[in-house]
């Protein structure tokens, strides 16, 4: 089967299994690496992607089902030499980073969650992380980053006529 | 500015950017699709015969390039004692044992031969338990335990006791038969702890010019390289390994596993070939922190004294030694820290069972001996009716005071180190008012760990641009070490700004010996090698500049990339115009270090089998936890936590709080959520996330953590390990805190909330343990 | 799946395309977040699919003043945010809201979280219970109307030929509560749930899921409740009778033994109880 859909903003076509999860397609096929395959079954967020704008796992959804849609992965969400998100830049000065392995899959989920939940409070950050385990850093200076981000947002967008993320 | 000011700095890690846009390349990032895939033929029965393997069928399939058996790679290897085969020979020892490994074009080929390997086992009777090992009729794991080879001397064996270690102090018969003294017993059982590292034990291999190249996600580059020489019978130098960035280790990756088995198929192919364990595979054969069993008397006296103390620690090796051999050793400083003890001796067994093999996590047995230890404190203190914080400010180790094998502890640390935690509480207040009506409870427990120190070597190479660039053997697992101390030390010692400090990774072909990034030992030894290395380079950088000053050496100083004049700041010249000045006239400015074990002594006679036997560089902490127990459900929250932690010297505080913050929320795991046990054929039952339960965000809480600096350390600049510690003590704080709650002695971890359930309905059965004698020479090899 | 074999793959738009794929022997996919893990458990991906993520009628929720009708193709998000304000449908929300994880919650169905066969931890079943729904199948024979609880015993026999369509809820709840015990804060499976809800006579519905093999009514609690109306609505009593009444054969599972799942199921309706009584839709009664 062929399936077509686009991929970090360009025409991407797939020929073979529709079952196939798209993760196995991004890391064997397009090399996308950034995105991890840690679990296989949905718990550890590590593989998270967006798939018409919404964070899910990229781990149980077979391309099948993503043809038509846009796929942005860790790679697409700043390329090139392009400024880092600004969870990526608050991730990175708070030093929240260990090995490393599940933060492309955090910073997909987060970076979407901010965008839906700009008031988000702390306990509500940590809930939206149930389906993102990190096994190096507990969590909290994940969740510090997140706040201190949506603080920052919230602050600029006040200076620039109350727009939100 | 002083050396140590120049070094001391919260420096971000030039990592992080790369890791948070996906571009780092960890081992599994590497598959390439011109590379063969592996895929091993694990057993299916924890304990067999191999009657029949025949693999010819299977090298016929489509795609298949080769296939290896153990006769392929017959060497042993192991730590201690070699009695581990890398694939399976004649005898199967557990269930997920590889037996046969497939290469072929495709993951899918691969896989789809195993279906063609011809295999006959007569299965045996699976010994799964300690208590069974250990019965006199046992069926031996390793019949030919005799034969094998010794690699270290001193160890009792025999039959199913893989290694037994001892340490023995002073009078403990007459200590225990004193009149004045009360005797506390008390028994704890803990179960294994999965590593769960995100990227699981993964090895790229090729052959090269005759050698083996091994890229892998490995924590001790030269123990792969060795134990490949090991098991293909090559000399270890045709092996080389280097180590991309590694996704995690936690000590699962502190042995050799899988990663031979690539160099083997690409001796056998010439092509490049990738062997990645599935989530599966990783979870069933993790080299966990072992299931353990253990039981401590103690007899103290009315004034709070403890005059005699003995201990049996019963630790499950599963089918092969590795770890545990050696860890028989931290028995001695951790169950044997904490505090004075009149006499004291202590039997640590690494008991062979038909169940996969354990290796080492993170503080190791250190985190369940110090819940046993903690726990009998307390136990102490209720039966003598001790208040347990006076109890242990008054008997913990002090300047002076000897350790179990006899060795004399320098300075005043624990102590202090308690009235610290009584400030930090003062300061944070506690949370009992968050526990909502549920049962509530506080405990303190205090812990000993130590410093692996141990043999590293490092090169600095300075540049004609000014930077430096250190080579050593260390790997970068996630703990910072060699994106934030390294540079730091460097830069600290040559004048210049870490930025300026490439770090080399690990290369066995580029860089010396080195016993592997863990135990708490990165900063220490390849820190004290690489301020060794600097110290030469420094030598030829500072003369050279003299002749070019006409400045006497030891009036100059290397300060913001510049030789100046001390006193007079920006005279003198940059280190790019010396160093140039150097590679013209007498060569490029290199320098080398190395760092060995000082080997503190223990007094004579008191350590029987131990791979350490005083501690060069002991650790020590201090933690506190507060819990909310749901009476209904056993469900612990935990409301507040907070750690002291001797640092020796903190070169990066910020980085050091988000270790601390990461090792107690993997105790908090430990000590409460994750369980592993085994089915009835001797498999892992919890082999994937659905069942493994590892803490989410939700369970956590921002740790308090004061960092202790002052104590005496060997390491550079006075620092001592702080990534490996901060797990040590979160079972016995949690685990005490929780007794205290519920009112009921816990005896056991992980508390489960059925778990808690049992014990506050006193349905949970105390530890008994009748393969454990009630004298303790009776437990010993004599 | 034979090598060389292409497998089916069928984007259905319309119920009638999807039916006739389904008695090709196509398996239906929803969100395939159970489908997907078939291979880790040892099992094969199915060699023709057909797929409901197209067919409109499928992928929404239409609420009307006495009815609320469910597309079995809509996701556990999309069906929290829509009844977010309906009153009455707390406990559904709440199943909807803190089943799983974030991520899964985007993409896994209703109809895929009832017709996973052998799950005995699904979070909509007792929801879907206390609302006293009723399912409504496409089976080969025709459109097909049945009670949620004859669902959820026979889904073994009627999903070989059917596709599940939609889920028709009453009004009649004025409030309700989804109480799930994971043995963690979230992201586990939960070990025992108890759903409850309660119409305008004060009569309440109870629905057990995770504790037997498939989600049931309480009917013994509801009774003794119905028998002292005066302390229906107290925690406290309510958790007495509970106990009085646990007429459950709890199962065993890794994560957690059958006793347990049975003993924590008074403290279960107590805290149900007591969230009934926070809602709105009671203290307006
Ligand atoms: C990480 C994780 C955590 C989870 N935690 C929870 C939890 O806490 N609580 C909980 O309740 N569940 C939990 N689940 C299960 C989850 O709810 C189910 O996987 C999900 O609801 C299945 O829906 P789906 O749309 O993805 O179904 P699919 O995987 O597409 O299908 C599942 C099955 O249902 C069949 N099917 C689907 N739709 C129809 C239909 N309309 N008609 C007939 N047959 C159909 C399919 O053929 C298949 O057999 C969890 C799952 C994961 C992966
Ligand atoms: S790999 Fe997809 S959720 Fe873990
Ligand atoms: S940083 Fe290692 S898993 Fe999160």
């Amino acid at each position: 089967m062929v399936v077509t859909f686009q991929l970090n903003g360009e025409d991407c076509s797939f020929h073979g299994d529709p079952m196939t999860p798209l993760v196995d397609i991004l890391r064997r096929e397009r090399f996308l690496t950034g995105t991890k395959a840690v679990c296989r079954e949905g718990f550890c967020g590590a593989c998270t992607v967006h798939v018409d704008d919404e964070a899910v796992p990229s781990c149980l959804k077979p391309i099948g089902l993503v043809q038509g849609c846009a796929v942005t992965t860790i790679e697409g969400l700043s390329s090139g030499n392009q400024a880092l998100h600004p969870l990526q830049a608050s991730f990175e000065a708070i030093d929240a980073v260990q090995c490393g392995m599940c933060f492309p899959g955090m910073v997909m989920s987060l970076s979407a969650f901010m965008r839906d939940n700009p008031h988000a409070s702390r306990p509500e950050i940590k809930a939206a992380m149930v389906g993102n385990i990190c096994r190096c850093t507990g969590y909290e200076r994940i969740v510090d980053a997140v706040a201190d981000c949506l603080d920052q947002a919230r602050k600029a967008g006040r200076l620039a006529g109350g727009i939100d993320v | 500015m002083s050396e140590l000011s120049a070094t001391v700095m919260n420096l971000a890690r030039r990592d992080a950017q790369d890791k948070l846009r996906g571009r780092t390349k960890y081992t599994n990032d590497r598959i390439r699709p011109d590379m063969l895939h592996a895929v091993l033929l694990r057993s299916t029965v924890p304990a067999g015969r191999i009657r029949k393997l025949d693999v010819s069928a299977a090298l016929r399939c489509p795609g298949v390039r080769a296939v290896a058996t153990g006769a392929d790679a017959p060497g042993l290897y192991g730590i201690g004692i070699a009695d581990h085969p890398l694939l399976a020979i004649e005898t199967i020892r557990y269930h997920g044992e590889p037996i046969a490994v497939i290469a072929a074009e495709t993951e899918k080929q691969a896989r789809a031969a195993l279906a063609a390997i011809m295999l006959e086992v007569e299965p045996l009777a699976p010994v799964f338990t300690m208590a069974e090992a250990l019965q006199p009729a046992a069926r031996l794991v390793h019949e030919g335990w005799r034969g094998y080879e010794v690699i270290t001397e001193g160890g009792a064996r025999a039959g199913n006791i893989a290694w037994e270690a001892r340490s023995s102090r002073g009078d403990v018969d007459a200590a225990f038969a004193r009149p004045d003294i009360r005797i506390v017993e008390s028994s704890f059982t803990v179960g294994r702890q999965s590593h769960v590292p995100f990227e699981p034990r993964v090895a790229i291999g090729s052959w090269e010019d005759g050698r083996a190249h091994i890229q892998t996600s490995t924590q001790v580059p030269w123990t792969v390289r060795n134990v490949t020489g090991r098991v293909m019978q090559l000399a270890p130098g045709h092996v080389r390994v280097t180590v991309p960035p590694v996704g995690g280790g936690f000590g699962l990756k502190f042995d050799a596993s899988i990663e031979p088995i690539t160099a083997l198929l690409a001796r056998m192919t010439g092509r490049t070939v990738v062997l990645e364990n599935t989530r599966q595979e990783e979870m069933a054969t993790c080299l966990c922190r072992e299931n353990a069993e253990i039981r401590i008397r103690s007899a103290v006296t009315a004034e709070g004294y403890i005059a005699g103390r003995e201990a049996v620690v019963l630790m499950d090796c599963g089918a092969y030694g590795g770890e545990q051999v050696f860890l028989t050793t931290m028995t001695a400083h951790t169950l044997g820290g904490n505090y004075k003890v009149g006499a004291m001796r202590l039997v640590s067994r690494a008991v062979y069972t038909n169940t996969p093999p354990n290796g080492a996590f993170r503080a190791c047995n250190g985190v369940y001996n110090t819940f046993a230890l903690e726990r009998h404190t307390d136990e102490i203190c209720d039966a003598l009716g001790f208040d347990p914080m006076e109890f242990r400010k008054k008997n913990v180790l002090g300047d002076g005071d000897l350790g179990a094998t006899g060795q004399v502890f320098e300075a005043d640390v624990l102590g202090p180190m308690l009235d610290r935690m009584e400030a930090l509480r003062a300061s944070t207040g506690t949370s009992e008012a968050k526990a909502d009506g549920r049962l509530y409870g506080i405990a303190t427990t205090v812990g000993t760990w130590f410093v692996f120190v141990g043999p590293s070597a490092a090169t600095v190479n300075l540049n004609a641009d000014g930077s430096a660039t250190l080579v050593t053997s260390g790997v970068e697992i996630g703990s910072g070490t060699m994106v934030q101390s390294l540079p730091q030390i460097v830069a600290g010692q040559l004048g210049l700004a870490p930025d300026q400090v490439i770090v080399r990774e690990a290369d066995t072909d580029a860089a010396g010996l080195d016993v592997g990034v863990g135990g708490g030992r990165t900063t220490v030894s390849i820190g004290a090698a690489s301020v060794a290395a600097c110290a030469e380079v420094r030598e030829k950088l500072l003369r050279t500049a003299g002749e070019m000053l006409q400045t006497r050496p030891q009036d100059l100083v290397l300060r913001d990339g510049r030789v100046e004049i001390t006193g007079r700041p920006g005279s003198g010249m940059s280190i790019p115009a010396v160093v140039a000045h150097a590679q013209a006239t007498t060569g490029p400015i290199t320098g080398s270090g190395a760092f060995a074990a000082r080997n503190a002594p223990a007094m004579a006679g008191c350590a029987m089998g131990h791979f350490i036997d005083a501690l060069d560089i002991p650790v020590f902490v201090v933690h506190e936890a507060e819990v909310a127990v749901d009476p209904d459900t056993g469900h612990v929250e935990v409301l507040a936590y907070r750690v002291v932690q001797d640092v020796g010297r903190a070169l990066n505080p910020r980085a050091i709080l988000g270790q601390i913050q990461g090792g107690v929320v993997q105790g908090l795991g430990y000590a409460l959520h994750e369980e592993v046990t085994l089915t009835a054929d001797g498999h892992i039952a919890q082999d994937d996330f659905e069942t493994y339960r590892l803490p989410l965000a939700q369970d956590v809480v921002p740790v308090a953590a004061d960092l202790y600096e002052g104590a005496p350390s060997m390491g550079p600049l006075g620092t001592k390990g702080a990534g490996e510690v901060p797990i040590l003590a979160v079972g016995a704080a949690i685990g005490c805190a929780v007794a205290r709650a519920i009112g009921k002695p816990v005896r056991q971890l992980p508390l489960t909330p059925p778990r808690v359930l049992r014990l506050l309905h006193e349905r949970e059965p105390p530890p008994e343990f009748p393969h454990i004698a009630p004298g303790w020479a009776s437990n010993t090899l004599g | 799946m034979a090598p060389g074999v292409e497998r089916s793959f069928t984007a259905a738009s319309t119920i009638e395309e999807a039916l006739a794929a389904r008695r090709q022997g196509a398996a239906v996919l929803a969100g395939g977040t159970w489908m997907m893990r078939d291979p880790r458990r040892g099992g094969e991906l199915p060699e023709a699919v057909v797929a409901l993520h197209r067919i409109p009628a499928l992928s929404k929720v239409e609420i009307e003043p006495d009815h609320v009708v469910i597309g079995a193709a809509v996701t556990h998000a999309v069906l929290g945010r829509a009844l977010h304000a309906a009153v009455g449908f707390e406990g559904l929300v709440g199943a909807a809201e803190n089943a799983a994880n974030p991520g899964i919650r985007r993409v896994a169905t209703v109809g895929g979280n009832l017709c996973v066969l052998d799950f005995a931890a699904a979070d909509l079943a007792p929801a879907l219970l206390v609302c006293e729904a009723t399912v409504e199948l496409e089976t080969f024979e025709g459109a097909k109307l049945l009670g949620i609880s004859d669902f959820l015993k026979d889904r073994h026999t009627l999903l070989a030929e059917a596709i599940v369509t939609r889920i028709h809820l009453g009004r009649d709840l004025v409030a309700s509560a989804h109480i799930r015990l994971p043995l963690r804060k979230a992201g586990d499976y939960p070990v025992a749930i108890v759903s409850i809800g309660v119409d305008k006579d004060k009569r309440c519905r109870i629905a057990v899921g995770s504790v037997e093999p498939v989600a049931r009514r309480w009917t013994a609690l509801e009774q003794a409740m119905r028998a002292s109306p005066a302390s229906a609505l107290d925690p406290e009593r309510a958790a007495e009778l509970a106990l009085e009444h646990n007429d459950f054969q709890g199962r065993d599972g890794k994560e957690a033994e059958g006793w347990y799942r049975r003993q924590v199921l008074p403290s279960l309706v107590k805290r149900g109880i007591a969230a009934l009584l926070k809602t709105g839709g009671l203290a307006w009664l």
